[in-house]
C-alpha cells in the first residue's frame, strides 16, 4: 500500500478559516444568529481529520458525536463545491460520495485550504484512477541477471544437442 | 464591454480559471463545451420570462391610467415612484440576469480522459465533479422535442454514489448539459466503459501483474541447469 503524502497525513484539523467562514454563515443566518454561532462553534472546535494510508476519518461534536470513516476504494464520486463567501477565503467543500443510499453515502471535508491538492490526492486513490491496462513493472537487477546466466546455460546445452547430433 | 464585464465579474466572484483535465493518457484527454445553440436556448426562455414579467408590471401600472377618479397630488407622487423604481428594478434584473446567463453558458466544461471525466459549471456556486469510469453505472442521453431543434442533448452519467442532498441535488450524475455531441460523447465514454468488466461498487481494482522477482528466475536457471547436466550426463559414455 502506497505511503501518503505528509502534507495530507499532516491534516489533523481544519484551517482557522473555516472559523471565519462559519461565523459569516452565523451573520447570515439572521436571527438564528445565537443559536447556529454556538453550534457551529463547537462544529469547529472538534472537528477532527485523520488521512491514513486506506482512508479518512472525520469526526465533530460534544454531545451528539459523529465518526466517519471512509475508504479510498469506496469513494464513488469527488465534488468541489465552493460559494462566493468560501472562495473570499480560499476555501472549498470537498464532498465525498460512497455508493451509501440517501445523505448518509456523503462526507464533507471543509476547512482544508489546498483543495485542488486534497481532491487530487484522493482521485489518485480511488478505484479506476489508475491506468487499468498498465504493465507489470521491470524486474529487478539480480532477476536479470539469473535469466541471463540461465540464457547462457541453454546455449551450452543446445551447443552439446547440435555436436551429439553431428 | 461584455469581455470588461465578464472580467469584472470573474474576479470579484473568484471563479476559478478552467479545470484541469483529471489524471489520465494526454492524448485521450477530450474537452466539451456546450453547444452554441444551448446559448440560444437558454436565452429564448429568459427572454421569455422576463418578457411574462414586463408585460404584467406594464399591467400593473397601466390600469391606473384608467381610472376615471382624479388621483391626489400624494397618490400621484407615489405611482410615480412606484414606476420609476419598477422600472429600475426590472432593468437591473434584465441586466443581471442575463451576464449570469451568459456566464452560465460560457464557464462549463466537460472534461472525459480515459479513466475519469470532470464536469464545471456555475459562477455563484462553483460545482465540480470528478467521476471514474470504474464507477459508472449508467450513461444516458435525453433529448427533449424543443432541445431537438435546438440540436441539442443532454448526457447524463450516474453512479452508485447516494443519492444527495440539498447542498448537491441529485449528486450522483454527472451532466453534459447542452452539448450538441451528446451520441458521440456517449459513445466515446461508453467505449472506455467496456475495459471495465467489475460491478463499480467498490470492487478492488485489478491488481497489478507482480514483476518477476529473483525467486523465479533462480528456479528458471535451476531447470536449465539441470537440463544440461542430464544432457551432458546422456552424452557421456557409461562407466
Amino acid at each position: 500500500m502506497e505511503p501518503i503524502p505528509v502534507r495530507i497525513a499532516s491534516i489533523v484539523r481544519p484551517s482557522e478559516k473555516l472559523w471565519s467562514y462559519y461565523i459569516w454563515t452565523s451573520i447570515l443566518s439572521g436571527p438564528a444568529f445565537p443559536v447556529t454561532i454556538l453550534l457551529l462553534y463547537f462544529k469547529y472546535y472538534t472537528m477532527h481529520y485523520r488521512f491514513d494510508a486506506e482512508g479518512i476519518r472525520m469526526g465533530w461534536g460534544i454531545l451528539f458525536r459523529q465518526e466517519t470513516v471512509v475508504n479510498y476504494a469506496r469513494i464513488q464520486d469527488i465534488h468541489l463545491q465552493s460559494n462566493i463567501i468560501e472562495r473570499w477565503l480560499g476555501l472549498a467543500r470537498i464532498i465525498i460520495q460512497t455508493a451509501g443510499g440517501g445523505t448518509m453515502g456523503n462526507l464533507t471535508l471543509e476547512g482544508i485550504v489546498d483543495c485542488e491538492g486534497m481532491r487530487d490526492f484522493l482521485y489518485s486513490r480511488m478505484r479506476g484512477a489508475k491506468d487499468p491496462h498498465r504493465a507489470a513493472p521491470p524486474e529487478s537487477d539480480l532477476a536479470a541477471t539469473l535469466r541471463d546466466v540461465a540464457a547462457e546455460l541453454r546455449a551450452i546445452r543446445e551447443t552439446l544437442e547440435r555436436r551429439g547430433n553431428a | 464591454m461584455h469581455e470588461i464585464v465578464k472580467s469584472w465579474l470573474l474576479r470579484f466572484l473568484r471563479v476559478p480559471p478552467q479545470p484541469q483535465p483529471p489524471e489520465g493518457t494526454p492524448e485521450s484527454i477530450q474537452i466539451f463545451r456546450a453547444g452554441r445553440n444551448y446559448y440560444k436556448w437558454i436565452l429564448a426562455q429568459f427572454l421569455l420570462g422576463r418578457a411574462a414579467l414586463g408585460f404584467v408590471l406594464a399591467l400593473m401600472f397601466v390600469l391606473p391610467l384608467f381610472s376615471k377618479k382624479e388621483p391626489s397630488p400624494a397618490a400621484a407622487a407615489v405611482y410615480a415612484s412606484a414606476v420609476a423604481f419598477s422600472v429600475f428594478a426590472f432593468a437591473a434584473i434584465v441586466t443581471a440576469g442575463y451576464f449570469r446567463l451568459r456566464l452560465d453558458y460560457e464557464m462549463r466544461w466537460y472534461i472525459v480522459t480515459d479513466r475519469s471525466l470532470r464536469t464545471r459549471c456555475g459562477i455563484w456556486s462553483v460545482r465540480e465533479l470528478t467521476m471514474t469510469f470504474a464507477n459508472i453505472q449508467e450513461i444516458r442521453v435525453n433529448v427533449g422535442p424543443l432541445q431537438r431543434v435546438f440540436g441539442l442533448g443532454d448526457v447524463v452519467v450516474t453512479s452508485a454514489g447516494g443519492g444527495g442532498s440539498e447542498q448537491l441535488g441529485t449528486a450522483n450524475i454527472a451532466r453534459f448539459a447542452g452539448v450538441d455531441n451528446a451520441n458521440e460523447i456517449r459513445d466515446l465514454m461508453t467505449e472506455r466503459l467496456r475495459r471495465y468488466k467489475d460491478t463499480g461498487l467498490g470492487d478492488p481494482d485489478a491488481p497489478v501483474p507482480a514483476p518477476a522477482g529473483p525467486e523465479d528466475a533462480a528456479r528458471f536457471m535451476l531447470a536449465e541447469a539441470r537440463a544440461l547436466r542430464l544432457k551432458i550426463a546422456a552424452s557421456s559414455p557409461t562407466d
